[in-house]
């Protein structure tokens, strides 16, 4: 009998965000966000305290999976900003600060709390309405004609995680190895609707950054024996390979018998049945003229031996990851039985050959024509490496998010003060409808819009962790920071050199003053796209993610100030 | 005796109060469009949110008895509407209290002079006193004023163009924005409405079938939502077709509608069955059979292939050489389907499982359903599998793609979306009420019983129980305890007349009530279950059983054509009294009193405060004091529910306003319902006023809670569902 247990009754918590321990963890958690926020971000290392891995990040999802957030506030706000991530890769903490600054302004306003999200509610869907619309003075379109603007994409992505310890030179490297990677995998020939291949990441750790390249096709790793033996090839210069491709055990184990019972008379093994099979399997693929045979799983050693014999390479263990891949580049089918092979199911790769990199020895396998590539990403360390295959797997999604949706945001800041004086811009002039519809007062508005836009700026600031000003211009309402230590009698245009993202520089008169300071002005929206062209370097964010980021940041914002009470059950 | 004290503690009206208020406490903060969202965390370390006052109450994982007695009361009330959690509780409380006040001013004028213990027996007694007459009241004169003066001021979703009655779009949507408005946050609310609209709307394939697709809807809501995490819930949409929540295992793109099969068990046939011993002579042997399980397999994909089988579903994980020869086949494959999708795409497109066979060498496929198009689908970073169905059934498939940021946010909607499909069953379904107009006063009085004593009761139970048991009762007992069973029995017997006769009990209460409180409790389980049969061969008898917690009687009744069950306890006098205020009142009405489908109020308590005025109107007019008492207990309670709604309303939109602007309108007989905001169903709202009833009788008849340690022996059926 189960030992039954009388329920624990659940713990009932009311008046929540005035509570001193949620506003206290709260504001703990956004100071460690907000710390690591931007290139200058500060580095934490993670470790357990009994001698497990360290890691030192400054990026939102090792940060958020790996600290133990226990109270259910804090839960909603980080699985928030989690899936978030887990769906665009990007802007997490950017979506976490300013979810942070939302909560936080929001419940300082002595506001009711459906108005202040009924009012949210509209400033958002201005916001989203103004970054889609053509007149957006904070977007540029991507040209794909033209990898500069691209490798910008790709080295902002890298650049705002330090934690991947990069010099100059190797972050540049490393972005023109994750854009050449990328373009390989579009297919040349484009249908109507043209899937992307795939680019697989190789570790080389311990090794150095410069060292990292992109290979066509698919590189795997040799095992020692196999060093040994002369590479077995028979090929003419034109020909093709023939591949193999199982994904079946080869092993030579005994497959399921079934649900009865089964009788065996003494004498008779069953291994040696099995094997006898596979043997004969191995004839078939002499017979076909089979080059190459790959297996997921284990290939048995006799009938491997037996396959060298006859000049066939074997690979195997190649796991369930890299089948799909496989199949791609040589157009095979994986082979999923031991007998009756259709001669359809064979692919074709162009060759094979064997490559070094530091100690080890792979495999490659060169296709003829295909959108499969392999980037060898190579770091200092694990945990640099770590950072650095995230910051790479970003990027890479970040161009795909951006071929769907040719567009970006500019980064550095510049669009969050845009954006904050755009609002402001509209906060003055609030027409009667609206304050209607959301049931409120043009005081209530006007305060809503105020701590709104203060929860943007405040992002932009959170870049800006060296105790310097922070700046913004009337004109374009940019973001720029200068010295902390600024002589009192200089002009504000000989202390700032080129704004956040780097579209503009000091040489117009912009008429700046400091952010905390600003009041209203209608921000100038034009000529965004040629001024793009003139400037070197630009700092640009995916637009795909920032949008859904600012959405995902309002309405989870929204979610907690809207909680009354919050029931633990405890069992 | 001290070691009894210790272990038990008072039932009755103040214990039942307290804990009322209790839960009212928890409730109240997310009452009505003002309401606020719970966040509640499991003890899995999910994080949810929700604003449904039934889950909430069960999540509070309450220990006072008497609480868990109201939250299984409001659980069941919930289950079958779909909503109501939260009134239940606030018009509970205020009932209570309104008890409370009564019997507070009864005793000061008695003075206190009895010992403190019989004033307690004594106070037991007068609040099962209490509880019965309440029954009674609610079986025939709050059905009778619901059915007389109520029903003229409802307002029907339903347009009526001629013969044709058509349920209108604004109406509906309507009624789904006042359901969202109490049940998901204060951003989503006309969003997610919006969508259950167009779901609705998009589902049915022709208005007779909606009573199916409800149900189906209800029945499979789980299979037909998918959550998608990381997404503004604005991102949320509807998918036509049906998407299978796993991916392909082959996936072979085809052009035109294809054909399907659905596999149940694996394709590839095993060496052995369970059963069955298969004995290895020889390698050869061994591999010969290996050899033919290989050959069979691909015979049997070979064949699909030939009879155009361009798509295998599988709730089965099969083999590697199926998805080998599948592919070269060009057939796609999903596999381990969860076995509700597979029941559900079998009742959609009205398919059985294929079942392949390994003797012949040509399989028989009795059953192919043809698809527009199968093709994958990226949701929640997942691939699954879309279709597009030809559907058979009165139901278009469609799926409801809900996004949110957090699991717990798309959960709610998902329930909520759950719940409005429950209420909508509510809406279109005629609630049948137990007060019948009858002509006949002289049939009521005539044929009354009045057992005076056991013995003849006890005769009379075991005649009537023989004939019960010739009328075939099986399949009206099975159906008891089961509202929504009752009702549509009740439906396809047009013609069925529901008898209200009263039998009289006239055993004295006051010596009988410690008795009888044992079984009562088991016994108001089961309330109301009211069951109707025909029998068109026999002359059909009309039963009601009265029970007196010691014998169950049952009366007949030659002249009605129905068979009633009820369970009640009743005590004379208030008996007579309202059979008769009943009849007198309408006896020239000959129909079966019902509230049609469709029916529907506007929002904001005009519910509650119509049938406040007429309450307070008849307990004005009636001469029993008890009834009059009563009337206006209920009335003043009913007001409780606009009074939260209205609670941060100023001005013009206060309580205070609504409230006289209505009753003025009422008295000057110009009251006309105008739906601005939103509508709620008469059928749901009354359902909850009786289910509130009910638990209070429950809760009154209760006086004293023991303490014991070892489980409760169970005395019989009625008694499993409850263990306080």
């Amino acid at each position: 009998m189960s030992r039954v247990e009388a329920k624990k009754p659940s713990l009932c918590t009311c008046e929540l965000l005035t509570k001193e321990i949620i506003s206290k963890s709260l504001s703990v958690l956004r100071e460690i966000v907000t710390s690591c926020y931007g290139p200058s971000g500060r580095l934490k290392q993670l470790h357990n305290g009994v001698g497990g891995s360290i890691c030192t990040t400054s990026s939102s999802s090792f940060l958020f999976s790996n600290l133990s957030v226990t109270h259910p506030i804090l839960k909603i706000l980080t699985t928030s900003v989690q899936n978030h991530v887990s769906r665009f890769s990007d802007c997490g903490l950017f979506t976490a600060i300013l979810c942070f600054n939302l909560v936080e302004n929001f419940q300082r306003l002595n506001l009711s709390t459906a108005t202040v999200i009924k009012i949210s509610k509209h400033l958002l869907s201005l916001c989203t309405d103004y970054l889609n619309s053509e007149s957006c003075g904070c977007r540029i379109s991507i040209d794909f004609s033209n990898m500069k603007t691209l490798l910008c994409l790709v080295q902002s992505i890298l650049t705002s995680k330090p934690a991947c310890l990069l010099n100059k030179k190797e972050a540049d490297h490393i972005s023109t190895l994750i854009l050449k990677a990328f373009l390989l995998t579009i297919p040349e020939k484009a249908k109507d609707h043209a899937i992307l291949g795939k680019s697989i990441i190789i570790p080389l750790k311990d090794e150095r950054v410069m060292n990292s390249t992109v290979l066509p096709g698919i590189v795997i790793e040799m095992p020692e024996v196999q060093l040994m033996r002369k590479f077995p090839i028979k090929k003419l210069p034109s020909d093709v390979l023939k591949v193999a491709l199982f994904c079946i055990s080869m092993s030579g184990d005994i497959s399921d018998p079934g649900d009865g019972t089964l009788v065996i008379s003494y004498g008779v093994s069953l291994e040696s049945a099995v094997l006898d099979q596979l043997l004969n399997l191995g004839n078939q693929l002499i017979s076909d003229h089979v080059d190459i045979v790959v297996c997921q799983k284990v290939i048995h050693p006799a009938l491997k031996q037996y396959l060298h014999q006859h000049h066939i390479i074997t690979i195997d263990r190649v796991g369930i990851s890299l089948m799909e891949p496989l199949c791609e580049m040589t157009g095979a089918q994986t082979i999923g039985s031991l007998s009756l092979i259709s001669p359809t199911s064979y692919g074709y790769v162009k060759d094979l050959c064997s490559t070094n990199f530091g100690s080890k020895h792979y495999f490659h396998l060169i296709p003829n024509d295909s959108t499969v590539c392999s980037l060898l990403l190579c770091n200092r360390n694990e945990t640099a490496w770590n950072e650095l295959k995230l910051a790479c797997q970003t990027a890479q999604h970040i161009l795909q998010l951006t071929i769907r949706q040719p567009l970006a945001l500019l980064g550095g800041g510049c669009t969050e003060t845009h954006l904050a004086s755009f609002i402001r811009h509209t906060g003055i002039n609030v027409p009667e409808c609206i304050l209607k519809v959301n049931d409120c007062t043009q005081t209530e508005y006007k305060i809503v819009t105020n701590a709104f836009c203060n929860a943007l700026q405040s992002v932009a600031c959170s870049l800006e962790h060296d105790k310097g000003k922070i700046l913004t211009d009337r004109k374009y309402g940019h973001f720029w920071s200068i010295q902390p230590d600024f002589p009192s009698n200089v002009k504000w245009q000989d202390l700032v050199s080129k704004c956040g993202c780097g579209l503009y520089g000091n040489q117009e008169e912009l008429n700046w003053c400091l952010l905390q300071d600003i009041h209203s002005f209608a921000p100038l929206n034009s000529s965004v796209q040629q001024a793009t062209n003139s400037t070197g370097h630009l700092t640009l964010d995916c637009f795909t993610a920032k949008l859904h980021g600012l959405q995902v940041a309002v309405e989870t914002a929204s979610l907690i100030l809207d909680l009354s009470y919050i029931i633990e059950d405890k069992n | 005796m001290m070691a009894m004290v210790a272990t038990t503690a008072a039932g009755g009206l103040g214990a039942a109060l307290q804990a009322a208020e209790a839960l009212e406490s928890i409730v109240s903060g997310c009452v009505g469009p003002e309401g606020r969202q719970v966040l509640y965390t499991k003890p899995t370390g999910d994080v949810l949110f929700s604003r449904d006052g039934g889950r909430l109450l069960e999540a509070l994982n309450v220990e006072h008895p008497l609480a868990r007695m109201i939250v299984t009361c409001v659980s069941k009330n919930r289950n079958v509407t779909g909503d109501g959690a939260k009134t239940f509780i606030i018009l509970l409380c205020d009932l209570l209290r309104g008890l409370k006040a009564i019997t507070d001013k009864e005793r000061s004028s008695f003075g206190g002079s009895i010992q403190s213990q019989e004033r307690h027996w004594k106070n037991c007694c007068q609040w099962k006193y209490i509880s019965q007459a309440i029954l009674t009241f609610q079986a025939h004169i709050l059905d009778y004023i619901m059915a007389q003066y109520l029903s003229k001021h409802f307002l029907s979703i339903f347009s009526f163009s001629g013969e044709e009655k058509k349920f209108c779009r604004s109406s509906l949507e309507l009624l789904l924005d006042a359901y969202f408005c109490g049940r998901v946050g204060r951003n989503n609310q006309k969003f997610i409405s919006q969508l259950t609209c167009d779901y609705f709307y998009k589902c049915l394939s022709h208005e007779d079938g909606k009573n199916e697709m409800i149900d189906l809807v209800d029945e499979y809501f789980l299979e037909l939502c998918t959550a998608v995490t990381g997404l503004p819930v604005s991102s949320s949409r509807i998918i036509s077709g049906f998407v299978i929540h796993r991916d392909f295992s082959v996936y072979c793109p085809a052009d035109g509608d294809m054909r399907i099969i659905i596999v149940t068990e694996a394709i590839q046939p095993a060496l052995s069955t369970s059963g069955s011993e298969l004995v290895v002579k020889s390698e050869t042997q061994f591999q010969a059979s290996h050899i033919w399980v290989t050959e069979r397999t691909k015979t049997i994909m070979n064949d699909l292939q030939s009879k155009g089988i361009k798509l295998l579903l599988s709730s089965v994980k099969q083999q590697d050489a199926v998805i080998y020869y599948a592919k070269l086949n060009g057939i796609s494959v999903v596999e381990c389907i969860p076995s509700e999708e597979i029941s559900l795409l079998c009742r959609i497109i009205a398919l059985s499982p294929f079942l392949p066979s390994w003797a012949t060498s040509q399989c028989h496929i009795s059953d192919a359903a043809l698809v527009k198009f199968c093709q994958p689908i990226l949701l929640n970073s997942k691939r699954y599998v879309h279709l597009d169905l030809l559907s058979t059934h009165s139901f278009i498939p469609h799926c409801l793609v809900l996004c949110g940021p957090v699991q717990g946010l798309t959960d709610q909607h998902i329930h909520a979306f759950h719940g409005a499909f429950k209420v909508l069953r509510q809406v279109f379904k005629v609630l049948y009420l137990s007060y019948k107009v009858q002509g006949n006063i002289q049939n009521e009085t005539s044929n009354s019983v009045t057992p005076k004593d056991n013995k003849q009761s006890h005769h009379l139970a075991e005649v009537y129980r023989a004939l019960f048991e010739r009328q075939c009762l099986g399949s009206v007992l099975k159906s008891e305890g089961n509202p929504s069973g009752m009702q549509s029995h009740l439906r396809v017997t047009p013609d069925l007349v529901l008898s209200s006769i009263e039998s009289e009990n006239s055993i004295p209460s006051t010596t009988h009530t410690h008795k009888i409180k044992g079984n009562f409790e088991s016994l108001m389980c089961t309330y109301p279950n009211k069951i109707g049969i025909s029998n068109a061969k026999e002359s059909i008898v009309a039963i009601r059983c009265d029970c007196d917690g010691d014998s169950l009687i049952k009366i007949p009744d030659e002249h009605v054509s129905v068979v009633e069950q009820t369970c009640k306890i009743s005590s004379c006098t208030i008996i007579g009294m309202t059979s008769k205020e009943v009849f007198q009142n309408a006896s020239k009405s000959y129909c079966t009193s019902f509230i049609q489908a469709g029916s529907v109020l506007p929002v904001g308590g005009h519910f509650e405060i119509l049938l406040h005025y007429y309450l307070l109107d008849y307990s004005r007019h009636c001469q029993q004091p008890e009834v009059s008492m009563i009337s206006s207990l209920i009335a003043n309670a009913l007001l409780s529910v606009p009074k939260t709604l209205y609670k941060a309303k100023k001005g013009n939109k206060s309580f205070c306003h609504v409230y006289l602007r209505t009753l003025h309108a009422l008295q000057a007989k110009q009251w006309m319902a105008v739906s601005q905001t939103g509508l709620e169903s008469v059928a749901c709202k009354y359902q909850l006023l009786t289910s509130v009833l009910h638990c209070l009788t429950k809760l009154l008849t209760i006086d004293l809670v023991i303490r014991i340690n070892k489980q409760p022996q169970k005395t019989g059926d009625d008694e499993a569902e409850e263990d306080v």
